[in-house]
């Protein structure tokens, strides 16, 4: 019983640490107590004043346009609607990507019950991640009422259309998850 | 059956494991400034940062992270005996910042700074910080919250008084 349980717990943990390298970390944060209801309709605010993001995501144009039509695509699923020219948009959109290196280390005493044995070392994985931050203000208070993030490895992602369209649509889809259905 | 609740117990474990795993990695520090006089302290006020910048993309300007800090801060304050007053009139002005996780770096783990400013001479008072355990839960909002509640309680018993 012991020895097979400690298996599965290898498992369960080798399962969990490859599982974080594969794949996107994707959350979100919100005011709980916020009355959804009296938002309809949201546009692009201008950029926060914040370090500017990463060049290679920012400065390119078929990333912002990529990005921005899956931002608005997924308000649209949601009931938002798109502020008309001039309008007065109850909600101000911006987004901010940035890479940074990151470094994962494996956890020492959970990696020696998965070997056994002495040989084992410390496994140090450096990887370049990416953050795309989705910001929703309100327009008329000029207050975060929610943020929405995705993060995963840029590796073979950076400098392919098709896995940065993928990436993104993704990322945006699953974030967006979290939001309430506008009334 | 059987499979399915062994694998659920299994499961279970993993996570509290984790859970556990993050809360024994939170540790708590303060320095206290030898010229700090806090017989005499008796008032607070806030000084909000133009930008709260912390190296986490997820926590920059993040207000569901530092207005939480700042609540819970209040309350800890409070207990203590402290009264939050205007910046003009506070005896002390306290002041957070955050050191991001530069990734699972164990040498320098995400940390919460609270800064207590003698407003009079300006100096630093003193300064209490939680390391560590941080990074882990900023993608679930609800252990965030408790990771900081656990953290700010901590860092103020600290406090001298």
């Amino acid at each position: 019983m012991r020895p097979q349980f400690l298996r599965s717990t290898a498992v369960v943990a080798a399962a969990l640490l490859l599982a974080g390298c594969a794949t996107l970390r994707v959350s979100s944060h919100t005011d709980r107590a916020l009355v959804w209801s009296k938002y309809k309709t949201f546009d692009w605010g201008p950029a926060d004043a914040l370090p500017a993001g990463d060049p290679r995501l920012e400065k390119d144009p078929y990333f912002e346009d990529k990005t921005e039509g899956a931002i608005e695509k997924a308000m649209a699923a949601r009931g938002f609607v798109l502020s008309p020219v001039g309008g007065r948009p109850d909600l101000l959109i911006h987004y901010h990507a940035t890479i940074a290196e990151r470094l994962d280390v494996e956890d020492t005493e959970r990696r020696d019950n998965a070997c056994g044995s002495a040989e084992c070392r410390p496994r140090v994985s450096r990887y370049e991640a990416d953050t795309l931050v989705v910001d929703i203000v309100d327009a008329a208070s000029n207050v975060l009422i929610w943020r929405g993030w995705a993060q995963g490895n840029v590796e073979g992602v950076l400098g392919n259309r098709d896995r940065l369209r993928r990436r993104i649509d993704e990322s945006v889809s699953r974030m967006f998850e979290s939001l309430p259905q506008a009334q | 059956m059987f499979r399915c609740t062994r694998l659920t117990t299994i499961a279970a474990c993993a996570t509290a494991a984790l859970i556990l795993s993050g809360c024994a990695t939170l540790g708590v520090h303060s320095y206290l400034a030898r010229d700090a006089d806090f017989a005499h302290y008796r008032s607070y006020a806030w000084v909000e940062p133009a930008q709260f910048a912390t190296g986490d993309p997820r926590l920059d300007n993040n207000r569901f992270f530092s207005q939480r800090v700042e609540d819970a801060m209040d309350m800890q304050l409070a207990g203590r005996g402290f009264e939050k007053t205007s910046p003009a009139a506070a005896d002390v002005l306290i002041h957070i910042h955050v050191r991001a996780d530069r990734g699972a770096t164990p040498e320098e783990p995400a940390a919460l700074f609270v800064d207590v400013i003698d407003r009079r001479t300006t100096s630093l008072a003193w300064r209490g910080w939680a390391e560590g355990g941080l990074d882990d839960v900023v993608d679930n909002q609800r252990w965030m919250e408790a990771r900081i509640d656990e953290a700010v309680t901590k860092i103020i018993a600290r406090l001298p008084r």
